[in-house]
Formats: C-alpha cells, structure tokens, sequence
C-alpha cells in the first residue's frame, strides 16, 4: 500500500532533479519581477540578453567538451582572440566583415583543433592541455595587439546594426547566440552526429566498441568549442566596435561564469549528461542574479558572493544526491519490506 | 632442449634489456624536470655571462620562493588525486588581509588568526569534497567565488594597509619584514619552503598518511575497500594544502604591503604547472617533492632565461605554455612506456 505513495515522491524528485535550471531560472525570475525595483522593463531584460550573449558562447562550447568528459580551460584567451582578429583584420588589414568573422572563427577552431590533438594524440589531460593553450593564446592575443586595445576607427554601421532591436528584448547578436543554442540543440539531441558525443562521454570504451572514432569525436567537440568561442568573443567586439587583448582577466570572468553556468545547468564534469539549451537558461539564470541585485543597488562584490553561493549550492546538491545514493547502492528495499511484513 | 635454453636466454637478455630501457624512463618519469633545468642552464651559460651566477640563481630562487611555498601544500591534493585547489588564490588573499586586520592585537595572535582563517577554508574544501565527493575542481572554484565576494563584502572593496591598521605600532613593521627577513643573504621564504618540501617529501614517502594517500590517489574505490578512512585523509590534505596556501599569502602580502581580494591571483594555474612538471600526474597517486621543487625551479630559470634573451613578455608566455605541454608530454609518455600509465 505504500508502495504507490513512495513512488510518487520519487516521481517529483525525479521531475525536480531533471528540469532543476528551468525551476531555479522560474524562481529567480519571478523574485526579481516581484522585487527587484526597475527590473521588468524591455530596456533591461534586453541588456540582460545582451550581457549574456557572450556567456552563451563559451557555455555552448563548454557544454559539448563537459559532455564528452572533457575541460576547455582556453575558451576564454580564444574569445579574446577572436575579438582582437574580426576587429584587427578588419581595421588593420582591410578585410571585409565577412572574411574578417569567418577568418576569426577559423582561427578558433585551429585552437580546438590544437587542444584536441594534444588531448587524443598526446593523451594528455585535457585540464593541463587547455591550461597550456590557454597560456599560449593570450600570449598571441597580446602579440597581434602589442598589448593594446583596437578600435573600429569609425567604422560603426555594423556594430550598431548587431545591437538594434530587431524584435522585442531580441538585438541582432541576441538572435544569432539564440539561432547558434538551438541549432546545437537540436544537433545534440536528434542526430546521431550530436548523440555520439553523449556516448563518448558516459563510456568512452563502450562507444568505441558501437564503433564510435571516439578520438575524433572529442576533437570535434574541442573544435565547436573553439570556434563557438571566437565567434562569441568577434560578434561581442563588434557591437562595441572595439577589442581589448585581456577582456574578462579583470572581474568577472567569462570562463568561470561559462564553467558555473553549464555545471549548474545540469551537465555533469564525469561527461555523458547535460545539454546546449540547458546552459543556454543557466546563464541567463546568472545574469538575472547578476541584473536584480545591482537593482537592489548592491556592488558587484555581493555578484561575485551570489554567483559562487549558487554554484555552491548545485555541486553541493548535486554531491549530496549521490552520497544518499552511494549509501543506499545495493540494499534492496523490496526484501526488506518482505522480512518488515512478516 | 638446447634451443628452450636458448629461448629461454634470449627472453632473459630481453628483459634485461627492458629493464635497463625502463630504468632509463623511470628516471625519465621521476625527475625528467632535471634534465630540463640542466638543459636550460647550460644553454644559459653560453646565452648570458650574467646568468651562471650565485646572485642570479638566488633571484630566481627567491621569485620563486611564495610558489614553493604554495605548492609544497597542494601537491598533497594532487597526489591524492584531487586534481588542483582552485581556492588557493583566495586562501591566499583571506590570510593575508585576515592578519592585516588584526594586527593590532599584536603580531603573533596576527599571524595564527591569518593562518587560520585560511586552514577555515581548506577544512571546508576538505569535507564537501572528502565526505560527499563534490567535484574537486568545480568546488574550490565556487569556494573562490564566495569567499572573494565575502572579503569584497567585508572590506567594501578597499585594500588595507599594515602600517595604518597597526597604528605605526611596531607589528605593522614587523608584518612587512617578515619577507624582508634574511639569513646569510637568502631571504626566510626560501628556507620555508625548503623545509616545507622535505616534511612534505618526508610525509608522502615514510609515514603511514602518505602511503593511504598513494592507494587513495591510485584508486579511491580500492583504498575504501581496504579499510583507509578515506573521507579523513582527504580532509587532511585540504588542511596541509590550505594551511601552505595561508602561509604563501602571508608571505605574499608582506612583500606587497598591502592587503587585498586579489593578492593570490594567478598562483592557482602557476602552481599547477609546477606540480605537474614536477613529475606529479594528475590521476594521481605519482610524484613526489624534490620533482615539485625542480618544476618550481624550471618556471623561475625558464622566464629568468627568457628575460636575458630579451624576448618579450607576451613571447613568454606562449613558450612557456608550449614547454609546459612538451614537459608533460615527455613525463606521461615515459610512464605510458614502461606501461605504468594507461591513459
């Protein structure tokens, strides 16, 4: 007779655990509605979309190489890479804005392209690899700018075309991060291209056995990651019509916000669990903390404190789900029922 | 008959053979660091008449001296397979702007409130992560956010200097001259970590902690079976790691005179690098100190050298990531040779 009863609980434990971001995000975004003063209005929820456009970027990357098991420490000097390289070939060298985005993009591709091969060939941990690309790249990035900031020298058309309003609380770099997050999406959830990444990540000798060329597989993902990177970092420096070689090393950075937003959108470090659209509203759910307290007026220190107490909050979470698991593996709850009724 | 004799021969020569290759990449794979660093300074000596020299090898030493210090605590975590205390910067910065702020009740009381305050941290790290196995990396990294945004918080945002928060008292100028202290013309830090790292080496090595933090780093699940309280020796490496950590930061904002959120920043991944050229993988498990204090060494002659050539400091820092890499490479190949490593 209990049985049914207990099986509901575990029905609604089961439906939090899975849709846990898009409750957190509902929760936050209804507070903030609530009570944070000035916070429903277009002119804000479309500088929060904008503000996180670039975050979703390197989320989307994140996701891909977390979920096949892997780290990309690099994402952020790549960002800074592309910035530097749409705006630099651009002013600098002349290019048009199309050769300028897709050079910037290759570029970072040859990044992830690079980690990759280290990680599968090299067989080194990707943790180290990314930390020494990483390195290397902001070494290059200071290099092509001497170590300054470049600017489109007037050249605004295009950087004012990315931030106007083309549909309500949507610029036109809002649409394209959200065309690029649905297009991974779907490519991770409905083709078998997508779904193989999942497969390397749960189980990496499993997957090679279903005939998975699981060492390519992981270098692709390095690659999506490195160009969804630098074309985050030259969109981002287009719409501010300048690139500055060391964005994000001060305050806030965008690799630890990329890192948080896709740990607590649910994808898991072990690889082989989590998703694109997932981290898409994680991040959204960072800058909507991020939005409502500066409308309570309070500095950027208590950001940094709420974004780290809600990173906190979900590994913790997370870490407890399993040790509870951990604790009861292997004791079967129906035999002890059966003596319990006797 | 003859021919098994043969056989049976040849098979011995061949593993005589491998053996003699193997020690070779044992060698390799314990202190390849050195080989490396003496590759460095012989190509010093023909680069620069200035560089073989007792005063330039005690300014890399000292430069490198607060990253000795931190690494000597973290490599615990790493040996156990923890990967890296992503927390240490802020540790850092804690324990330094914590004495700061209490230096009026006198130096010493100081310095154990600094200290601990930052052990505090590492106590944190050690039982979210050694009782309810949250990712180790994930983790520490939320423990920075937080505690940076609580010292932000606390401090508004401001640095705090020694000399004012003493008063002009005499601890304000003690605190500054603890890494301005010296003994026969090498500053203190360097002894420290000196010393730090032979504990450190004598722990890993002889006594019974070290030897179930080995099982521990080469196989949580074997160590637990064989009946190691596994939670506690995790929590034990997060105190050794915060409490070397606390002591870096000290250091550090001693020689900066000021106290502030940012005083660690950068040490994390600088601290890693040296670990992991030291010869300390990080599945763990592998290493030991005198490598770790090699991989100290290399980063410190490495831009030393780099700096006599006269190549930039952005050029710098894409050799030394690309070294970093091959160093690594080297160590985990050999070990991969001698099929220690399956990764």
């Amino acid at each position: 007779m209990r049985k049914v009863k207990e099986k509901g609980s575990k029905g609604i434990s089961y439906f939090v655990d899975k849709y846990r971001i898009f409750i957190l995000f509902a929760i936050l975004l209804i507070i903030s509605i609530a009570f944070a003063p000035n916070f429903f209005n277009a002119f804000n929820l479309t500088s929060i979309m904008k503000g996180a456009s670039l975050y979703i970027f390197l989320a989307i990357g994140m996701t891909i190489v977390m979920i096949c098991g892997q780290l990309d420490l690099s994402v952020q000097s790549v960002m800074n890479l592309g910035a530097v390289l749409v705006i630099g070939l651009r002013t600098w060298s002349g290019f048009g804005w199309i050769w300028s985005i897709l050079i910037a993009i290759a570029a970072g591709a040859a990044m992830g392209l690079i980690n990759g091969l280290i990680v599968t060939k090299g067989k080194i941990h990707s943790f180290i690899t990314t930390l020494g690309t990483m390195t290397i790249t902001s070494g290059l990035v200071f290099l092509y700018t001497h170590g300054g900031s470049i600017s489109t020298e007037g050249d605004f058309a295009l950087g004012d075309l990315m931030d106007q309003t083309l549909i309500p609380l949507f610029t036109l770099r809002v649409i394209i991060t959200v065309v690029a997050v649905l297009v991974f999406s779907l490519i991770l959830n409905r083709t078998r291209f997508g779904r193989a990444f999942y497969m390397v990540g749960g189980n990496k000798d499993t997957a090679w056995l279903a005939g998975i060329n699981t060492n390519r597989k992981i270098t692709t993902a390095f690659i999506i990651s490195g160009s969804m990177a630098a074309l985050g970092g030259a969109l981002f420096a287009i719409s501010q019509n300048s690139a500055v070689p060391n964005m994000g090393t001060k305050g806030i950075s965008p690799l630890m916000v990329a890192i948080a937003a896709t740990i607590i959108g649910g994808t898991s470090m072990a690889g082989g669990k989590g998703g694109v659209f997932k981290s898409f509203v994680a991040v959204l759910t960072i800058m909507i903390i991020f939005n409502a307290l500066t409308c309570f007026g309070t500095g950027y220190e208590v950001q940094v404190f709420a974004n780290g107490l809600v990173l906190a909050a979900v590994v913790l979470y997370e870490a407890l789900a399993i040790y509870r698991a951990d604790k009861i593996k292997g004791i079967r709850t129906e035999l002890l029922k059966e003596v319990q009724n006797k | 008959m003859n021919k098994k004799i043969e056989k049976q021969g040849s098979v011995s020569q061949n593993i005589a053979h491998e053996k003699q290759s193997g020690k070779i990449l044992d060698i390799t794979s314990r202190f390849g660091v050195y080989g490396i660093l003496i590759v460095l300074i012989i190509a010093g000596i023909f680069i620069n008449s200035n560089f073989f020299s007792l005063n330039n090898f005690k300014n890399v030493i000292q430069a490198g001296a607060f990253l000795g210090i931190l690494c000597a605590g973290m490599a615990f975590i790493t040996y156990s397979g923890h990967f890296a205390d992503m927390s240490a910067p802020i540790t850092m910065a804690l324990s330094g702007i914590v004495t700061i702020s209490c230096i009026s009740f006198g130096i010493v009381p100081a310095l154990l409130i600094g200290i601990g305050a930052g052990v505090l941290v590492g106590v944190i790290n050690g039982i979210v992560i050694g009782k309810f196995k949250a990712n180790p990396i994930i983790w520490t990294l939320a423990m920075n956010f937080v505690v940076s945004g609580i010292i932000r918080w606390v401090y508004s945002n401001k640095q705090i200097y020694p000399d004012v928060e003493s008063g002009g008292s005499i601890a304000g100028e003690m605190f500054t001259n603890i890494s301005r202290t010296y003994l026969w013309g090498i500053p203190i830090s360097v002894f420290i970590m000196i010393g730090l790292l032979l504990i450190g080496q004598f722990v890993l090595s002889k006594t019974r902690y070290g030897k179930q933090l080995k099982i521990i780093g080469s196989n949580i699940d074997t160590a637990k079976l064989t009946g190691i309280n596994v939670s506690r020796n995790i929590l034990i490496a997060y105190i050794i790691a915060s409490f070397a950590a606390a002591l870096a930061g000290i250091f550090v904002t001693s020689f900066g005179k000021v106290g502030a959120y940012y005083n660690g920043e950068g040490y994390d991944f600088r601290a890693v690098t040296a670990i992991v050229i030291g010869g300390m993988t990080l599945s763990g498990g592998r290493g030991n100190m005198i490598g770790v204090l090699g991989g100290v060494l290399t980063i410190g002659i490495l831009s030393n050298l780099m700096t006599f050539i006269g190549i930039g400091t952005f050029e710098q820092q894409i050799v030394t990531g690309a070294i970093f890499i091959l160093i690594v490479w080297i160590n985990s190949n050999s070990l991969r040779k001698l099929g220690r490593d399956d990764a």
